[in-house]
């Protein structure tokens, strides 16, 4: 026993003097980290990216940092305020804001001002800030559409091109009814015929649900409300958002068209799984689920636009940018990089595993390329966006408000609140405090 | 826990029970016994399950059917994917070997000293850091955050090692109390016989501590095996990734890749059991009340 002991304790700290040889981060000057949040086939991508730039620039190499992303975001506050962090880093645009005035951020519109035009325009719009751009797009969601299952779709004999829908009109609002015909109870009636029992519902029409990205932000943006402006929240004093809102809510609650929110309230995959399962007809969602849906469904399947709201088909869009750290000791090698993942060249491996869309518009051709090769049309995606998509001003501070506006969204969707319109303004008014206190 | 039945002394005749009560018993027994090792047991085994299973089954099946078809493609793809994986657990197991031998070692010098010593303050000291336990973990990240950036030791080695390597507040306090309990008179005999503070604690109160020194190192590396926060924000990327980290890292913005996940949890669970059957004997002594012989 004491023989084993000391063995041990001798075990012990050679290695940690052993392991005490290894350097620190940044160790050697040429090395530029770059950070993404997890996503191990984006990161193949880049690394396919990086070895044709270490190629042609072979004095710098390229790390890629992944980060989880339920982290990322508390990491990345935590590595900025001690003057870390990674030279490049991946940002979205709910969070860039905040960065962006603190000035940890490297000016792209200074750094790059020739290849902004090469960018998805939405995107550099999108993070352009007091007049300046603050990152380098890199990944564009492009609109929302509508996934169906083929064979649900015609034996229902619903035509999904063309549907409108509309919170005031029951006669212009083709949408519920194609839905209503889509939603099947254990008895075989659907949700338009006398009888249809709500409580008993084999086959699901759509998926509403609390989801900004795939439902709620497309049906405010086409009913032409707004969810935020100005730096606070606005969804309960614009009429329209409310509607938008409301309707969603009915849609679950009332005409019972898409699975209780029970189920969909804590559980994103749900409604995903569902149609995998050939229980969902229609399923709005964006580009990030389509690896996911051709990977798991064994159905024949489409994609077709959202349908068209009171002022058109507009959707919520989101990117990514890759922001340069002001902070970085590395700058000169950094801005290179920088320069490299804004360039066609750098950005087609992005595209070429069909995981998201490039923002940098040259190399989108590989994306399209890849899923044409399956029989998919991806071009539906960036085409969402051309008439517009949903202005949502970034609100800085906003992840102080969140977990309350999201709480309150859940109890409004659960269909238990009687008037949503007020506990809408309360939850706004919330969230406004929140973010100024 | 077993209890042992010991036999009493000579002639004692065993009561012969009414049979029926006897067995309403044990069924109640047995019952409770296995209603709770199901409880407790369950999480396991559905995360073992779901391990076995193909994405496929899991998204399109409920989280407790069986695995059909029972497949290892979870843990090929972790091995064989670009997710640093092993190499994230030979950093853990290295640091969780530092920590313990570092916290063992220091922990039972300061007890010693607190418990066995006399000096100025002694237990003012003892119990101002007695007090720190008080403190919760995070409100102490942010400035030992930046009291390792500036030492430029962010993302190395060292920095998942130093904080816990001294001691913890803990592992002294018990280690204390323990020695205090142990009789002077060994101490003082050690002592009449020429011994120094360092032979004492060698030959005299560490083999005494046996089962408590075992309990708080088996207890110490597990804590540290499953370590989460620290590492996650003072270390970056794949050299210093510790197995929580890892994992974590496997889920993606938009997947949950349970699969996958519960394959990490599963290989990452059995360091630790194997080091539990290794040490069981001493944990379960050293539960039980023993006297000296």
């Amino acid at each position: 026993m004491k023989r084993s002991i000391s063995t041990l304790v001798t075990v012990g700290l050679t290695l940690g003097l052993a392991a005490c040889s290894g350097t620190g981060d940044g160790g050697d000057d040429n090395t530029v980290t770059f950070r993404i949040w997890s996503d191990d086939a984006v990161a193949a991508a880049y690394e396919q990216s990086f070895a044709e730039f270490t190629a042609q620039n072979p004095d710098i190499t390229v790390q890629i940092n992944q980060v989880p992303w339920a982290n990322y975001w508390d990491k990345l506050r935590a590595d900025l305020s001690g003057g870390g962090g990674d030279d490049i880093f991946w940002v979205n645009a709910p969070n860039y804001a905040s960065y962006a005035d603190n000035g940890n951020l490297v000016n792209i519109s200074e750094l790059l001002p020739d290849a902004v035009s090469d960018w998805e325009p939405s995107a550099v719009e999108k993070y352009t800030r007091d007049g300046s751009l603050w990152g380098v797009p890199q990944l564009i969601d492009g609109g929302k559409v509508l996934y169906y299952n083929k064979k649900l779709v015609s034996d229902a004999e619903v035509d999904l091109a063309d549907l409108t829908w509309d919170p005031s009109n029951e006669q212009a609002d083709t949408f519920l009814q194609a839905l209503k015909k889509l939603t099947v109870d254990s008895a075989g009636r659907t949700a338009d015929q006398p009888g249809f029992d709500p409580g008993a519902v084999t086959q699901y029409g759509f998926n509403a649900a609390w989801d900004f990205d795939a439902i709620v932000g497309n049906f405010i943006a086409s009913n032409g409300g707004l969810y935020q402006d100005s730096g606070k929240y606005v969804f309960a004093d614009d009429p329209a958002s409310v509607d938008a809102i409301e309707y969603a809510v009915d849609l679950i609650n009332d005409d019972h068209v898409a699975p209780s929110s029970a189920d969909t309230n804590d559980n994103l995959d749900f409604s995903r799984d569902q149609f995998l399962q050939g229980k969902l007809a229609v399923f709005e969602s964006g580009a990030y689920n389509l690896a996911n849906i051709s990977e798991g469904a064994d159905f024949e399947w489409g994609i077709t636009p959202i349908p068209a709201g009171p002022s058109g088909r507009i959707p919520v869009t989101n990117s990514i940018i890759a922001a340069g750290n002001s902070a970085s000791e590395n700058s000169e090698a950094t801005q290179k990089v920088l320069d490299w993942i804004g360039s066609e060249e750098g950005s087609e491996p992005l595209g070429a595993n069909g995981a998201l869309i490039p923002a940098v518009t040259g190399a989108q051709q590989s994306y399209f390329d890849f899923w044409a090769s399956k029989g998919v049309d991806a071009t539906l995606f960036p085409a969402g966006v051309q008439n517009g998509v949903l202005k949502n001003d970034p609100v800085p501070g906003a992840q102080a408000a969140s977990a309350d506006l999201d709480s309150a969204f859940k109890e409004i969707f659960s269909g238990r609140v009687g008037d949503i319109q007020e506990a809408l303004k309360e939850a706004q008014d919330n969230a406004n405090e929140q973010i100024s206190g | 826990m077993v209890a042992t039945l010991e036999k009493t002394g000579v002639g004692a005749d065993q009561e012969i029970r009414p049979r029926r009560r006897t067995l309403v018993l044990d069924v109640i027994t047995y019952t409770v016994l296995v209603v709770s090792s199901l409880l407790v047991l369950g999480p396991f085994l559905l995360s073992t399950m779901t391990s076995l299973k193909s994405s496929k089954q899991f998204a399109a099946e409920p989280a407790t059917s069986f695995p059909s078809p029972l497949t290892a493609d979870s843990y090929v793809g972790l091995i064989q994917g670009n997710y640093g994986f092993g190499r994230s657990i030979l950093v853990t197991a290295v640091v969780s070997l530092v920590i313990v031998v570092g916290q063992t070692v220091f922990s039972v010098f300061a007890a010693y000293a607190f418990a066995r010593l006399e000096f100025p303050g002694r237990d003012f000291l003892f119990w101002a850091y007695l007090s720190t336990l008080m403190v919760p973990g995070v409100v102490t990240m942010i400035p030992l955050y930046l009291l390792l950036s500036e030492s430029g030791l962010r993302n190395t080695f060292w920095a998942l090692v130093l904080p816990f390597v001294f001691g913890s507040p803990y592992a002294i306090f018990l280690l204390r109390q323990h020695f205090l309990s142990l009789p002077t008179d060994l101490i003082s005999a050690a002592r009449l016989d020429g011994a120094g503070h360092l032979r004492i604690l060698w030959h005299v109160v560490v083999p005494l501590s046996k089962p408590v020194v075992s309990t708080l190192a088996v207890i110490t590396a597990v804590t540290h095996w499953n370590s989460f926060l620290w590492p996650l924000i003072i270390t970056s990327g794949d050299r210093w990734q510790v197995i929580t980290v890892a994992t974590a890292n496997l889920q993606t913005q938009f997947n949950g890749n349970w699969t996958l996940v519960m394959a990490a949890t599963t290989i990452a669970i059995v360091p630790l059991l194997a080091l539990f059957v290794a040490f069981h004997k001493t944990i379960v002594s050293s539960l039980t009340i023993k006297g000296f012989n």
